[in-house]
């Protein structure tokens, strides 16, 4: 055996490392390159807000007050359904959305940390006491869909959920003061 | 009871003892499976990481896209 052999063998070796590590560089670049590319195309991003609420007085003034809660509709048309999440309960329990139109979800909590999620849909974030959570989307479909706390909040954690009605845009229509309910249908 | 003792703590050295000593390797043999397995490992971790691409690029497009937008 020549002298040369083990040599070679190691140049191939390090060659195949490099072609591997060239084929990994394109995967996380194509992967990051899908990531960007649905964000700036379609506005897909994780919901990212920093917004201060204080809980120890959600309940008395400010946005979160029991009778703005739920949805309501402003002059300009922009949907918005404002939530409580506390323990054990969302208020209100059922959230009217019409169907194929932007609509922010914004979310806070008075005691402890909650979550929550839409089964069918992309939206999910945490509730964290302090903060307000908010949410852009659009429902591609009408129905009901089960919206629980996905953060184990405490002993009655799992009867901890809401209902998201979506409406089509015939069905969503808001009241004299621009709110939408379940009831009204 | 008398033990034997161990012929590992006799040799002076780990050099001396066959027990600590690797197999001689015939390098002919080497050489010639060293040129099939780079390969092998290659198509195999190839073939694990297309499947998982394939499976995230179809759970991204079927399942992540149609579920509407989020922000």
């Amino acid at each position: 055996m020549s002298e040369r052999q083990p040599d070679m063998q190691e140049r191939r070796i390090l060659g195949t490392e490099l072609l591997w590590s060239f084929g990994v560089g394109v995967l996380i670049a194509a992967t990051l390159s899908v990531i960007v590319f649905t964000a700036l195309t379609m506005g897909i991003n994780p919901p990212s807000n920093v917004e201060r609420a204080d809980p120890k007085t959600l309940h008395l003034s400010g946005e979160f007050t029991e009778h703005n809660l739920g949805t309501s509709v402003a002059a300009d048309g922009t949907v918005t359904a404002r939530i409580i999440a506390t323990q054990f309960m969302f208020v209100p329990h059922c959230i009217a959305v019409p169907e194929g139109r932007p609509v922010t979800l914004r979310l806070a909590a008075p005691d402890v940390i909650h979550g929550i999620l839409i089964t069918g849909t992309n939206v999910n974030t945490m509730v964290v006491p302090g903060f307000v959570a908010q949410v852009h989307t659009q429902f591609t479909r009408s129905g009901d869909l089960l919206m629980p706390c996905h953060e184990y909040c405490g002993l009655g954690h799992s009867e901890m959920w809401a209902t998201v009605q979506v409406l089509p845009e015939g069905d969503f229509r808001p009241d004299g003061n621009g709110r939408v309910s379940c009831a009204q249908r | 009871m008398a033990r034997e003792p161990d012929p590992r703590l006799q040799a002076s050295s780990a050099a001396d003892s066959r027990f600590d000593v690797a197999d001689e390797v015939d390098e002919a043999a080497l050489a010639a499976v060293m040129r099939y397995v780079p390969l092998g490992a290659g198509v195999l971790a190839g073939t694990a990481v297309a499947l998982l691409v394939l499976g995230y690029l179809l759970i991204y497009a079927l399942v992540f896209i149609p579920r509407g937008t989020v922000g």
